[in-house]
């Protein structure tokens, strides 16, 4: 029910705000809606109402139409072993300035030198990104003065980025209506991060620490084509999910190594002139670009509606993750001026036909082609989502049908069992110790009717936690089902004489003692018993003396 | 350093090269290369440009950018010199290059290093030249924003 309204809100697809009520009061969203836009509230509710029951363009009651369009700039911050431009390791956590040197600290007379690793990735990403790639771009000098930028400057590329023009395919999750989205990239570049800056709550003072000035990073830059904000919530968790396949970057948004600004505008439906264009930043968690876009687009939708638009200014806001809601940065005085020119201390960046090439071999299938075959493979969307979305439980994957067992078996066994002790004893897929052939060896051999599919859930536990083979636990435990019915009738003629009373009860007519006697049966039978053939000689012994 | 016939289309880098070898004293540590956004984005948007169409410098926001004083009269002694400059940039504009190919750098090969880890020896002399440090950060006003 929940995706079929979801549907109906991305067609008519003004009725955004609606859109983030819908999902909150099914619970997958927890956020609160500002008191103050109650009004707007109840009034939306109430077309929502409407739109659920009807399903048809009941759109006379809102007086304008609203599209939202979002653009997103990520900075992904790349996990080569040095920085940029100079010999400096770079780990997360280390002790404030202490990996540095005069490059990047930007002492006089210190010059930088490119480090190939960071071509490298930017090319795999431009790839990866289905770019164009520039064979010769050069680098830029940002000018800004701020002190975590030891320079005075950023080095950069300014008019001739790595790679333009490319796509992303993106697919939404089931939950949020499901379906395939394209989205444009308009560039991939390279450059440097600056340092980190502190500010200490009533001090006239701030604290820089230099360890991340000068770590390479890649700017991307989409096209404005998200419309909300779970597409864009999507598009950046799609992002992640590519430059940690492309092992380019770890990608985590809590660590900086991924970081999202989104830039929101809203035009009435059918005009092709865009709107005043917002930036956010603070944006720490997909769930935070979501909801930030959903806040802001309402804010914007409501000051149009009262006939404020003019109030909606091209500015920065940042996200509050407490007060849930976008508040605007000190107004800067006009545009920056960034003085761009070509950096001379750096060579142009000259790539050949072939090094491209090499690179385009060497990558790894790409979660949007590996979800394709996932899906060819007759899985449902659900089980393709969560099989692709991480490359190691993937590569499991894949592992272990490559022994031949049934895929559909394989993922319900991953998605559930696994999934589950993975989540409890808080490892990856990596580090528990059961292996891809013994989880074919399991399948194959519940398939085969060696075991119970009862008893392989016990073996699977044991093969997570401690490792070692499905044939070695078969021996060692005794754990072969019983399949000759001969051995099952014998156990079965023991429990029935063993247990009078509920037979005489069971003929009486209590037919639901008969899982007692099954249970009886399995527990004397350690629980080998094939369960279909106990069943069938129980009830034929049940019945048969009377 | 660099030929001059086939020329970046900003030419900016040979016209700071040129620059800090003229105005090389000391004295004026000046961010000259503030003059080159106005002529790049005149080459972007034209092929052919006389010296005529290039603006005089606002010498007075051109200091603001750089964050450097200048007191009035220095403003007036220094319009003119950063003219020249200008005009010489003109005389470069004025050349033909309709049938040139327009080349990113004037160098041609990749200067690359290792993805290989070095320590940096002499940090603490670094941290020692930190005029204001307070271990282990380094101490500086407070500033909210790039204004």
């Amino acid at each position: 029910m929940a995706s079929t309204i979801f549907r109906s809100f991305q067609v008519h697809s003004f009725m955004l705000y609606p859109t983030s009520l819908v999902t909150r009061r099914n619970g997958v969203f927890r956020f609160t809606t500002k008191a103050s836009q109650s009004q707007t509230e109840t009034q939306q509710r109430q077309q929502t109402k409407v739109s659920q029951s009807t399903q048809s363009k009941k759109l006379d009651k809102i007086p304008k139409d609203y599209e939202a369009v979002i653009g997103i700039e990520t900075h992904v911050q790349l996990s080569t072993l040095t920085k940029a431009f100079c010999g400096c390791p770079y780990n997360y956590g280390s002790h404030p300035n202490s990996t540095i040197c005069p490059i990047c600290m930007g002492l006089p007379g210190a010059l930088p030198v490119l480090n190939s690793k960071v071509i490298e990735f930017a090319v795999k990403l431009g790839l990866a990104l289905n770019c164009n790639l520039a064979l010769n771009s050069k680098f830029d000098r940002k000018q800004y003065f701020y002190p975590d930028l030891p320079k005075g400057y950023q080095i950069s590329q300014f008019d001739v980025p790595i790679a333009t023009s490319g796509f992303l395919d993106v697919d939404i999750p089931m939950e949020f209506g499901g379906g395939h989205k394209r989205f444009g990239i308009t560039r991939v570049h390279m450059e440097e991060d600056a340092g980190k800056l502190l500010h200490t709550e009533g001090e006239n003072y701030s604290q820089v620490d230099l360890n991340r000035a000068g770590v390479p990073l890649l700017e991307i830059v989409s096209e404005p084509d998200m419309r909300t904000g779970i597409e864009a919530a999507e598009y950046a968790a799609e992002i992640q999910r590519l430059v940690r396949y492309l092992g380019v970057s770890n990608g985590n948004m809590q660590e900086g190594s991924l970081r999202c600004d989104v830039n929101v505008s809203i035009r009435p439906i059918g005009q092709s002139k865009f709107g005043t264009k917002v930036e956010i930043k603070n944006l720490n968690s997909f769930s935070s670009v979501s909801r930030a876009i959903d806040y802001e687009i309402a804010r914007q939708v409501q000051l149009h509606r009262e006939g404020q638009e003019d109030q909606i200014v091209q500015e920065t806001r940042l996200w509050e993750e407490g007060a849930q809601k976008t508040i605007t940065m000190r107004k800067k005085e006009g545009l920056a001026d960034y003085r761009y020119f070509p950096e001379p201390d750096l060579p142009a960046v000259i790539l050949s036909q072939e090094y491209v090439d090499g690179i385009q071999s060497s990558l790894p299938e790409l979660p949007e082609i590996k979800r394709r075959r996932y899906e060819n493979m007759g899985l449902s969307m659900q089980d393709v989502l969560f099989l692709a979305n991480d490359k190691n439980v993937a590569d499991f994957f894949d592992a272990t049908i490559a022994k031949g067992v049934d895929a559909k078996l394989v993922a319900n066994w991953i998605m559930s069992d696994i999934a589950a002790f993975m989540k409890n004893e808080k490892l990856t897929i990596n580090e528990i110790k059961l292996t891809p052939v013994e989880l074919s060896e399991l399948i194959a051999s519940i398939k085969g009717g060696v075991i119970s599919g009862k008893i392989g859930k016990e073996i699977l536990f044991e093969l997570l936690s401690k490792g070692g083979t499905v044939k070695g636990i078969i021996e060692e435990k005794d754990l072969v089902q019983i399949v000759d019915p001969s051995e099952i009738e014998k156990i079965v003629d023991k429990v029935i004489a063993d247990n009078p009373k509920q037979l005489e009860q069971y003929r009486g007519g209590k037919t639901k003692l008969q899982g007692y006697f099954a249970g009886q049966v399995m527990k004397l039978s350690k629980g080998k018993a094939n369960p279909g053939l106990l069943n069938k000689i129980l009830l034929e012994k049940l019945n048969s003396q009377s | 350093m660099g030929s001059v016939g086939a020329m970046v289309k900003g030419a900016s880098y040979s016209y700071a090269v040129f620059c800090g070898s003229f105005l090389g004293s000391p004295r004026l540590g000046f961010n000259i290369h503030n003059n080159k956004k106005k002529l790049l984005k005149f080459r972007s948007f034209s092929s052919k440009n006389t010296c005529c169409s290039l603006q005089p410098p606002d010498v007075s926001r051109l200091a603001k950018t750089a964050q450097i004083s200048l007191t009035p009269n220095e403003v007036e002694e220094f319009a003119p010199k950063i003219q020249q400059v200008i005009d010489w940039f003109g005389q470069l504009q004025d050349v033909d290059l309709q049938s040139v190919e327009p080349s990113i750098r004037a160098d041609t090969e990749n200067n690359l290093r290792e993805n290989a880890p070095e320590t940096f020896e002499h940090r603490d002399a670094m941290i020692g030249a930190v005029p204001s440090y307070e271990k282990p950060y380094i101490k500086v006003p407070r500033v909210l924003s790039m204004d």
